[in-house]
């Protein structure tokens, strides 16, 4: 068995136009081992996970399994082979049934061609129970929460009886008690034999769960090392290729004047009874578990919702932002959640896509091109995006640097409040210490920033106020110089211990 | 991005020309003779005919870039035909007030629809459907089975502004064409238009103003069909309750093969004119072949989707 190595990548090369994402990758996973990927978005691991999942094809090089070559055309080849993904932005169909999703495109069917939903239904419940999930196989996938639906696709691979399971950044979205369910999972399954693929920016998460440990850096396999006995931090080393900087300690001004207060602002069921301030200069952190209604409260400062009740106040004055242009006028942007979804213009250049909010604000009506090229180059430049150009299209940036061009859209339009939901989710470590810089940059030139996020880390190394929401209230708020996780966190859970 | 429309719309240029070689081949004439096809008379008759679906196409265009869709305007074209021409012919109205009230019905149908789809707010779909028939019924309530002959008030030279009475619908089309293209290309409202269809979300959150420019999107496809219809009762020289039936399908795959994706974001103007020649020179090439007549819609439903499918398969390959 030891000649049969398990999964080989050998010198696996693909590139997509000028862009090489891999550039001969040559590593294995053993067979039963639980093995990380890890890497800097734009290092190769999507790729290499897209080859083995049989979604993209190779150049050159090829993937075994067990010494027998993978020839994989499909997603579909995939599975039937045993290889099970489990991917980052939830695949699931929310109109089908939980039983529905596990079988859907190898439904189980009777002569006729009739659907044998009972027996869906029965393999389902014992496939849940195996994972103790309690789930209605015949509930809709809809009435899910974002942990069971991706603990959906562990159970779709587990139906497949899949022999390797590929899990890229599957806690993006959960809570830790969620996680800890999934490693609960995934535990239970290494037990059993299968070999886990596990790809995350997360280390501790890797540290908890794998044997092994892959660095991939700008599409080159740079080291496999034994978890045991070995550090983190050069872990880290390896993924960003330098020393990550210190954190730099910034001057808290407790006398600067109140930016952006809001007092008692309400919006049912979201949020209620909000009252908090920001000051010039000041970053403030606004923590909470998924739920906790921190991006509804941004949404609405930034006038996407209108409050129930409440006041906000700029500069001491009562605004009430009807439409996010009159919210922008009005000095306030939000870098969104959902760079995809909420952020970006994949049909428009990286230039259309810096210079829209800015010169929608200004209303103008001529499209200036040489002019916007200029000021696009100049963000460029000025925040390190890597890109071909500014006349290619998002799609071919890496998160981070997408997540850049959505914060500098923004910085653009020279605003005197900054809400930001979520600023480094999906997003490598060097371009979360590069975010993480430019919100202090750009605190320290005068702008009051509002910082929504769920990684605990991330909060307290930026703010210099925490604020603490639960269940769509403030439930305190913490000087960062104090604050420990395990107060912060205490804060964010305590009252769901307590009721 | 703008390389990849130009290479796009230089695509469809290079179909149109080889559709040109091969009919002219195809028809080509026994010595002496004049060719069939390929003639300037037999040009500008092509363009009048097109000119009708192309202004249209125009708003379609425009429309489906900002990820919605129109399915009035054949019924549109048809009530603005009806209403200018009844204006003209029954009521003695002068030509120019008769077609400038049928483009404002065009306008207001446009607005209507608009309003359906912004504030109700109803599928883009459903609320052109309901316009479709809404118009096509007003029409035939208008006429009462009854035509209004347009051209018999029209003889005796009809000379607008000195131009020869075939040459206006192409001039028309062709300013339309110009001033629309430079509108989506140069200006910040064609970039809303592209934003809003490329990711209605994201518009949003960047401030664009999303249900404005939905609303002015289907209020200049209305107001483009309103001027299609009266060209089209201009140049046929009739008005009544069936013109320009099941047109709006000419329409959009003339959007469609000029370029548009009718998941939004992606398309241009000149691109859907094109495609109307493209269309324009089938019609009007494909009557000539002998035993070809039955093949007409045939032969353009193949079209469609050889030429969509090409493109999809040559942009994969540039990408």
């Amino acid at each position: 068995m030891i000649t049969a190595a398990g999964l080989e990548f050998r010198n696996v090369t693909k590139s997509f136009g000028a862009v090489k994402a891999l550039a001969g990758v040559s590593l294995t996973v053993h067979a039963g081992d639980a093995h990380a990927l890890v890497g800097e978005n734009g290092a190769g691991k999507s790729t290499l996970l897209k080859i083995l999942a049989g979604i993209v094809q190779p150049d050159a090089g090829e993937v075994r399994w067990n010494g027998e070559r993978l020839h994989l055309g499909s997603p579909r080849e995939g599975l039937e082979r045993g290889i099970g993904m489990v991917y980052q932005e939830m695949l699931c169909f929310p109109n089908l049934t939980v039983a529905g999703n596990i079988f859907a495109g190898r439904e189980l069917i009777a002569r006729g061609g009739w659907l044998r939903v009972g027996d869906m239904r029965a393999r389902t419940r014992a496939i849940l129970d195996e994972l103790h999930l309690a789930i209605d196989p015949a509930a809709p996938a809809e009435s899910l929460s974002a942990a069971h639906r991706q603990l959906l696709q562990v159970a779709r691979a587990l139906a497949f009886e899949c022999r390797i399971l590929v899990l890229d950044e599957p806690t993006t979205s959960l809570t830790d008690a969620e996680a800890d369910h999934l490693f609960a999972v995934l535990e239970k399954l290494k037990a059993r034999g299968v070999t886990l693929l596990y790809v995350s920016h997360r280390l501790p998460e890797v540290f908890r769960l794998c044997d092994r440990i892959s660095v991939l850096r700008d599409g080159h396999h740079v080291e496999t090392v034994d978890r045991r006995g070995v550090a983190p931090e050069r872990i880290v080393r390896a993924m960003v290729g330098r020393e990550l900087p210190p954190r730099s300690a910034r001057e808290t001004s407790a006398e600067a004047p109140v930016r952006l207060e809001l007092s008692s602002l309400s919006r049912r069921p979201c949020f209620q009874n909000v009252s908090l301030s920001v000051r010039t200069g000041e970053i403030v952190g606004l923590f909470g578990l998924v739920g906790a209604g921190r991006s509804e409260l941004l949404e609405t400062i930034f006038g996407l919702h209108a409050p129930d009740a409440g006041e906000i106040r700029l500069d001491g004055r009562v605004i009430t932002p009807r439409s996010p242009v009159a919210a922008a006028r009005a000095g306030i942007a939000l870098v969104p959640e959902e760079r995809q979804r909420q952020g970006l213009f994949f049909n428009l250049t990286v230039r259309d896509n810096l210079v829209l909010p800015d010169r929608t604000l200004r209303g103008d009506a001529l499209v200036r091109a040489d002019r916007e090229r200029d000021e696009a180059r100049a963000l460029v430049e000025r925040w390190r995006i890597k890109t071909a150009g500014v006349e290619v299209l998002p799609d071919h940036l890496s998160g981070g640097n997408q997540q850049k061009v959505v914060l500098a859209k923004w910085l653009a339009t020279s605003p005197r409040v900054l809400l930001l939901d979520e600023p480094t989710k999906g997003v490598d470590v060097g371009a979360k210490f590069e975010i993480h810089e430019i919100i202090r940059r750009e605190a320290a030139r005068g702008i009051a920033c509002l910082v929504a996020s769920s990684d605990l880390p991330e909060v307290l190394a930026l703010s210099d106020r925490i604020i603490v929401m639960r269940a769509g209230r403030v439930q305190g708020e913490i000087d960062a110089a104090g604050a420990t996780e395990e107060s912060v966190m205490h804060l964010a859970t305590s009252l769901e211990r307590a009721s | 991005m703008k390389r990849l429309w130009q290479i796009r719309e230089l695509s469809t240029v290079v179909i149109l020309a080889l559709e040109i070689a091969f009919f002219t081949w195809w028809l080509w004439p026994e010595a002496g003779r004049t060719h069939p096809f390929f003639n300037g008379e037999n040009a500008l008759l092509i363009l009048k005919y097109s000119s009708i679906y192309a202004i249209a196409a125009i708003g379609a265009a425009i429309v489906i870039i900002s990820g919605g869709i129109d399915l009035a305007p054949g019924a549109v074209m048809a009530l603005t035909g009806v209403i200018g021409s009844n204006l003209f012919v029954v009521h003695g109205w002068s030509l120019a007030a008769s077609m400038t009230v049928g483009v404002a019905t065009g306008l207001a149908t446009g607005l209507l629809s608009a309003t359906l789809i912004v504030a109700a707010p109803l599928p883009p779909f459903i609320a052109t459907l309901g316009m479709m028939g809404i118009a096509r019924g007003a029409a035939f309530i208008i006429t009462e089975g009854q035509y209004f002959d347009v051209s018999s008030r029209l003889l005796g030279g009809w000379r607008p502004f000195g131009v020869p009475a075939d040459w206006v619908a192409p001039i028309v089309m062709i300013v339309l064409a110009i001033i629309f293209q430079v509108l989506m290309t140069g200006f910040q409202w064609g970039r809303a238009v592209f934003s809003v269809g490329g990711n209605e979300t994201a518009a949003l959150f960047s401030g664009i103003a999303v249900n404005r420019v939905k609303f002015s999107v289907y209020a200049i496809a209305g107001l483009l069909a309103g001027v299609s219809g009266v060209v089209l009762v201009l140049v046929q020289g009739q008005g009544k309750a069936d013109l320009a039936n099941g047109y709006e399908l000419d329409i959009i795959a003339s959007a469609v093969v000029g370029g548009a994706s009718l998941s939004g974001g992606r398309g241009s103007v000149i691109g859907a004119v094109l495609g109307t020649l493209i269309f324009g020179v089938l019609r009007n090439a494909l009557p000539q072949i002998p035993g070809a007549t039955f093949y007409d819609r045939l032969i353009v439903g193949v079209v469609v989707i050889a030429i969509v499918v090409m493109d999809q398969t040559l942009l994969k390959k540039r990408v």
